[in-house]
């Protein structure tokens, strides 16, 4: 039988419904494994306990009296999750694992978490990640690497590393991260869980860090792709607080994840993906997962994208320069310490994006790079008159050992080329689990038009269920 | 930090004076090895994102916003969330009679 902790988001409501356990049981099952492991993995920067007792037992409380008439307003109660240490949680410390934020205590709520408190779920704690989310290992964490849960030795993908390594570790139920070119999907992929990365717009940005703000996008880390659809029901939506948020209706999307006949749907194979150098067993997986796709009804349609080296260049560009811009307000003054206490990392982006946005390269960098977003918008308009999603490896290998992402400055670019074109013109895409390769998990992805998350959830359940066969293996 | 070595010596179209500039305006302090590091790094940077000169964008707009929104606009009372002062200060470096201290920024 699975430990409390080991439960899904689905399974946890379940339980927690039919009064099988308590929230104060489930909660307590998160932190005797975050006693237990989080030393090694260092998913965890801060931890809430105390309130999240509390909260628990408030939780129970609550489902003792109402029963199953308590979910109906709060979906999620009494369920524990880990978010990233870039969301403002009000009275809680918030780093976004840099020591220019260390000790900074937050004084208000993000969107994101807001509506995640007003559903009844129960903060267990703060989760490492690359500093200011700049990399795609976990690595250039102020505060030390989170490890792989599946091997020590090896990153977990960023820089939504602690999420990632805290769902795939069971030391919680689900957690939310935050992706601007690949930081849910990587990390996900590499630590064999669901990633989903919705539309740009779709969940308000109010509260992140600002890193590029034209492409973040807050999204949920899971267990199940269930589970990731019943949690974008959950912080999706119009936000007053976040103009760019999109007022488009959200849709019942964990309906799409009970869908397993893929009849109709067609799915695109970007030869531009494939012919990248991508290590032989995630080809194979890709392949494989192609081949279940056809078997659930789907269509396969060779076609081609842009090559997505465009894509790096432009993100680069764009990337390096919003986070000037976004970067340039910590003075000191206001909040966090002085602006020496910035990593190499944020350095060498804030100093880049200065750079591509001053007069006289403005036109050659920043200017050449927006028109090229539009010609890869414009591609991907073009394929989904064709194919209605696409389909691809998440990363291009498996996840690599510590200490190697510091051998090329553009490390992150390089590992997130398979999510950088869809990030820059803003698609939902979602990473699932499709095996091993060298013992550790490969993730394959599928990417949709805007607001098509109903679409990939509904092929990524399909697929998902018939790999995982019902059953999820715990990595510890 | 990084395998400088490995990188093209000859090809340095950011120089150490070009770096030094840039840390003055991002307000981000380097020592003179930093200065040396740093524009290999971002020398190598700009060689990876030369790529684009590839691709022809004569009349191509620039794409800033990718959802296709435009001019969002609200009503004040839409939107009233503001932090009381206590707590907008309670992160302050330093605080004066209930006010950001900074330093002096005439007279330098």
């Amino acid at each position: 039988m699975k430990k409390l902790n080991e439960l899904t988001l689905k399974e946890a409501i379940t339980g927690l419904k039919t009064r099988t356990f308590t929230s104060t049981d489930l909660v307590s099952a998160c932190f005797d494994q975050i006693e237990l492991h989080n030393e090694s993995i260092n998913a965890y920067l801060t931890l809430t306990k105390e309130s999240a007792l509390k909260q628990a037992s408030e939780a129970d409380r609550m489902i003792s009296e109402k029963g199953e008439k308590a979910f109906d307003e709060k979906p999620l109660l009494g369920v524990p999750y880990a978010c990233k240490d870039n969301f403002n949680v009000e009275g809680v410390e918030m780093t976004a694992a840099s020591n220019i934020l260390k000790g900074y205590i937050s004084p208000y709520e993000s969107t994101v978490t807001s509506k995640i408190k007003k559903a009844g779920a129960i903060l267990l704690g703060k989760t490492n990640m690359d500093a200011f989310a700049h990399g795609s290992s976990g690595e250039t964490s102020d505060f030390g690497p989170t490890k792989n849960p599946w091997n020590l030795d090896k990153v977990p993908g960023g820089s939504s590393s602690g999420s990632a390594a805290a769902v795939a570790s069971d030391m919680c139920v689900f957690a939310i991260g935050s992706e601007t070119a690949g930081s849910i999907r990587g990390p996900a992929a590499w630590t064999g869980i669901v990633g989903l990365k919705p539309t740009y717009g779709r969940v308000s940005r109010y509260g992140v860090v600002a890193m590029a703000s034209s492409t973040d996008s807050p999204g949920p880390l899971t267990k199940t792709v269930e589970d990731a659809a019943i949690v974008l029901e959950i912080i999706a939506g119009k936000d007053a607080l976040d103009a760019t948020s999109s007022p488009l209706d959200i849709e019942q999307y964990s309906a799409y994840a009970k869908v397993n006949d893929l009849k109709g749907l067609r799915i695109g194979k970007p030869a531009s993906y494939f012919s990248l150098d991508l290590e032989p067993g995630v080809r194979d997986h890709a392949e494989k997962s192609l081949d279940v796709l056809k078997s659930l009804g789907a269509e396969i349609i060779e076609m081609d994208l842009l090559d997505p080296k465009y894509s790096i260049a432009v993100y680069t560009i764009l990337q390096r320069s919003e986070v000037s811009s976004n970067l340039a307000r910590f003075d000191g003054i206001r909040y966090g310490h002085d602006r020496d206490a910035f990593g190499t990392e944020a350095r060498k982006r804030m100093m880049l994006g200065a750079y591509a946005l001053s007069a006289g390269y403005y036109d050659a960098y920043y200017s050449k790079a927006q028109k090229v977003r539009t010609l890869i918008v414009d591609d991907f308009n073009e394929a989904f008159k064709e194919v209605d999603l696409i389909f691809g490896p998440t990363m291009p290998c498996v996840a690599l050992d510590l200490g190697e992402s510091e051998r090329s400055s553009m490390f992150g670019e390089m590992m997130d080329v398979l999510a950088e074109p869809s990030s820059i013109a803003g698609l939902p895409g979602i990473s699932i689990n499709s095996g091993f390769s060298n013992k550790m998990p490969v993730g394959v992805q599928l990417i949709g038009p805007q607001f098509s998350e109903g679409q990939i959830i509904k092929a990524a359940s399909a697929l998902f269920n018939k790999f995982s066969l019902g059953e999820r293996k715990s990595v510890l | 930090m990084f395998d400088i070595i490995a990188m093209n010596m000859s090809s340095l179209t950011l120089t150490k004076e070009q770096v030094n500039k840039i840390a003055r305006l991002t307000k981000l302090p380097l020592s003179d090895e930093q200065a040396v590091t740093l524009s290999y790094l971002l020398s190598d940077t700009l060689r990876t994102i030369d790529t684009l000169k590839e691709l022809d964008t004569t009349n191509v707009e620039e794409t800033y916003q990718v959802n296709g929104l435009t001019n969002v606009y609200q009503k004040d009372e839409e939107n009233r969330q503001t932090l009381p002062k206590e707590k907008a200060l309670q992160n302050a470096g330093e605080v004066v009679k209930g006010l950001f201290a900074t330093k002096a920024v005439f007279d330098r």
